[in-house]
């Protein structure tokens, strides 16, 4: 075994749960789990992959959530086709922020995700009141009909999140070892050199910040129906500083990293805010902490121990 | 390989200019490059000797002028799509992938000339044309024995030369050598000369360099520039007479 499947083993764990619990215990902490680990890992392609900070994932988390309650509730769709549809406009919007942001990197790179996407959710707070409800949001978002199975129920709709999640991340394990892939470790690796031995790099840019775009459209519809709301909180930038510190947490830049940020900011979030209403402080202190300690996340503390506890034996 | 007009230059600039606000990097430069030779761009500090490759290679924005690459005009191309059109570079100051193996840097070179609509759904592992590339490079380089060390922890010369392997892996017409051999120290100069006259066999070059010995040994032609412009070029030895060349860069009054 090496640390890799250790690592894949501990997020087995995590999101087998409910199987594992008597029960099925815990269900509904891991269905939140399973649906910030879609934004997360794709979020991470971007950031973690492509090395650009993106503050404006929460816009196409957002977008996705709408799409999917609107089409579903407004237009009569069917789940999957309005699964399909977030998942759609959050890849559009990514691919339409990204004619603007990638002209710059770093922080500016930051800032200007950060603007634009603020810019949708104030739009939706005011300006698109009619078909977003404005501050109230849209209540009652329905969850997939589908072989007569009562997604409704906490238990059955795991299985169908497990199913997506599954998917998600194969496909993230495959672009991660697909010439895209490495032409985007190229990138973030030495911008000038990748452009000079061919990589049209923006090209390679935008295209993976849509491929994010449609995993955050994708996970924002998801959570829309696991809640049965969508609010504009869900596009406020703080949804985008979130996935930001999950990741960062689980250690960027990895498969299963992300995953395991997403578990433990969602159990702290769980058990710290029953005991106390500055939870978010605690979290950001908590995050500080971790950030300073181990810059390259759980995963790369996991890493590091693994390779210490199995001499010889680098994974 | 295109038309009867190749055989008398395979890279144009004319007339071309590159300006930082009110002051001209480069300024007045037409030049024809023809194919097959290794020309020594020479000229002190800030003559604008980098700025003139920039501007060749797409790094920087020309406030007027053309280039022409086998007579296809490239003057708004970025630079991806000059490497694309045959034109490989290095850089003053190393440009690799540090934190990656040798051989990914090679394999990453490979693959981005291969496949410029970057193929998806496989593992780049499993393309060997990419890797045999990579590996006919790495022999070429003379790195075989580095293949699976980090390229940051290569010595200053062996990432000179993975340098110039990664230029060469997008099968360039033109090869533009920024400074290839500084920080090198002087017997691993000597193998880097014959390493660069080996691997540019038959290319057009051109090459920075400050150390005149190495320049006017293997320059077939001499360019001089001096305040972003040219001053003179022709051979070595017409070059070395050249009074103008003598005062203004050589530094010797006479």
């Amino acid at each position: 075994m090496n640390a890799q499947r250790l690592l894949a083993f501990l997020v087995a764990i995590i999101i087998s749960a409910p199987l594992l619990l008597p029960d099925g215990q815990g269900v509904g902490l891991v269905n939140a789990i399973l649906i910030w680990s879609i934004f997360a890992i794709g979020f991470d392609l971007v950031f973690g992959v492509a090395g650009m900070l993106s503050f404006g994932h929460a816009a196409f988390f957002g977008v996705g959530a709408y799409t999917l309650s609107l089409l579903t509730m407004r237009m009569g769709w069917d789940f999957i086709p309005s699964l399909g549809a977030a998942g759609v406009v959050g890849g559009a919007v990514a691919l339409v922020f990204s004619y603007f942001a990638i002209r710059v990197s770093g922080l500016f790179f930051a800032l200007l995700t950060l603007a634009l996407s603020q810019l949708i959710y104030i739009m939706a707070g005011t300006k698109l009141r009619m078909l977003t409800g404005g501050v109230d949001g849209i209540a009652g978002v329905p969850r997939p009909d589908l072989f007569g199975i009562d997604f409704y129920d906490d238990g059955n709709y795991y299985f169908f999140l497990l199913a997506v999640f599954i998917l998600a991340l194969l496909i993230s394990g495959l672009i991660r070892i697909s010439p895209l892939g490495q032409a985007l470790r190229a990138i973030k690796s030495n911008e000038v050199r990748a452009e000079q031995i061919g990589f049209n790099v923006q090209r390679l840019q935008r295209s993976v910040f849509t491929i994010s775009g449609i995993y955050a459209g994708v996970a924002g519809g998801l959570l829309a129906s696991l809640i049965f709301y969508v609010g504009p909180q869900m596009l406020h930038w703080s949804t985008s500083g979130d996935v930001v510190i999950m990741v960062l947490l689980g250690g960027m830049g990895t498969l299963f990293g992300p995953i395991l940020g997403v578990a433990i900011f969602e159990i702290m979030r769980e058990w710290l805010s029953t005991q106390t209403s500055h939870w978010y402080g605690i979290l950001g202190l908590i995050f500080i902490v971790c950030t300073i300690g181990m810059p390259k996340g759980i995963a790369g503390l996991i890493m590091q121990l693994w390779d210490r506890i199995t001499p010889g034996g680098k994974s | 390989m295109s038309g009867t007009s190749e055989a008398k230059h395979v890279l144009r600039c004319e007339d071309i200019e590159v300006s930082y606000g009110a002051f001209k990097a480069v300024t007045n430069v037409t030049y024809e490059f023809k194919p097959g030779l290794l020309y020594g761009l020479i000229g002190p500090n800030g003559a604008g000797k980098t700025t003139l490759m920039n501007a060749l290679s797409g790094r920087a924005r020309l406030s007027k002028g053309r280039v022409f690459l086998n007579d296809h005009e490239i003057t708004k191309q970025s630079p991806h799509a000059r490497t694309w059109a045959g034109l490989g570079r290095s850089f003053q100051i190393t440009q690799i992938f540090a934190e990656m193996t040798v051989f990914e840097n090679l394999r990453l070179a490979a693959q981005a000339h291969r496949f410029r609509l970057q193929p998806f759904w496989s593992p780049v592992g499993k393309f060997r044309e990419i890797a045999n590339d990579a590996e006919k490079v790495l022999s070429e380089i003379g790195l075989e024995n580095s293949a699976h060390v980090n390229a940051g922890s290569l010595s200053h010369g062996d990432q000179r030369a993975l340098e110039i392997g990664l230029a060469l892996l997008s099968e360039p017409k033109v090869l533009l050598l920024d400074e290839p051999l500084a920080g090198v120290g002087h017997d691993v100069a000597e193998k880097a000369v014959e390493l660069i006259r080996r691997v540019t066999e038959g290319l057009t070059v051109l090459l920075i360099e400050h150390n005149m010995d190495v320049v006017m040994e293997i320059s077939d032609e001499i360019i001089v520039m001096l305040a972003g412009e040219i001053l003179a070029s022709g051979e070595a030895e017409t070059i070395k007479r050249d009074p103008r060349v003598r005062t203004a860069y050589l530094g010797e009054e006479e």
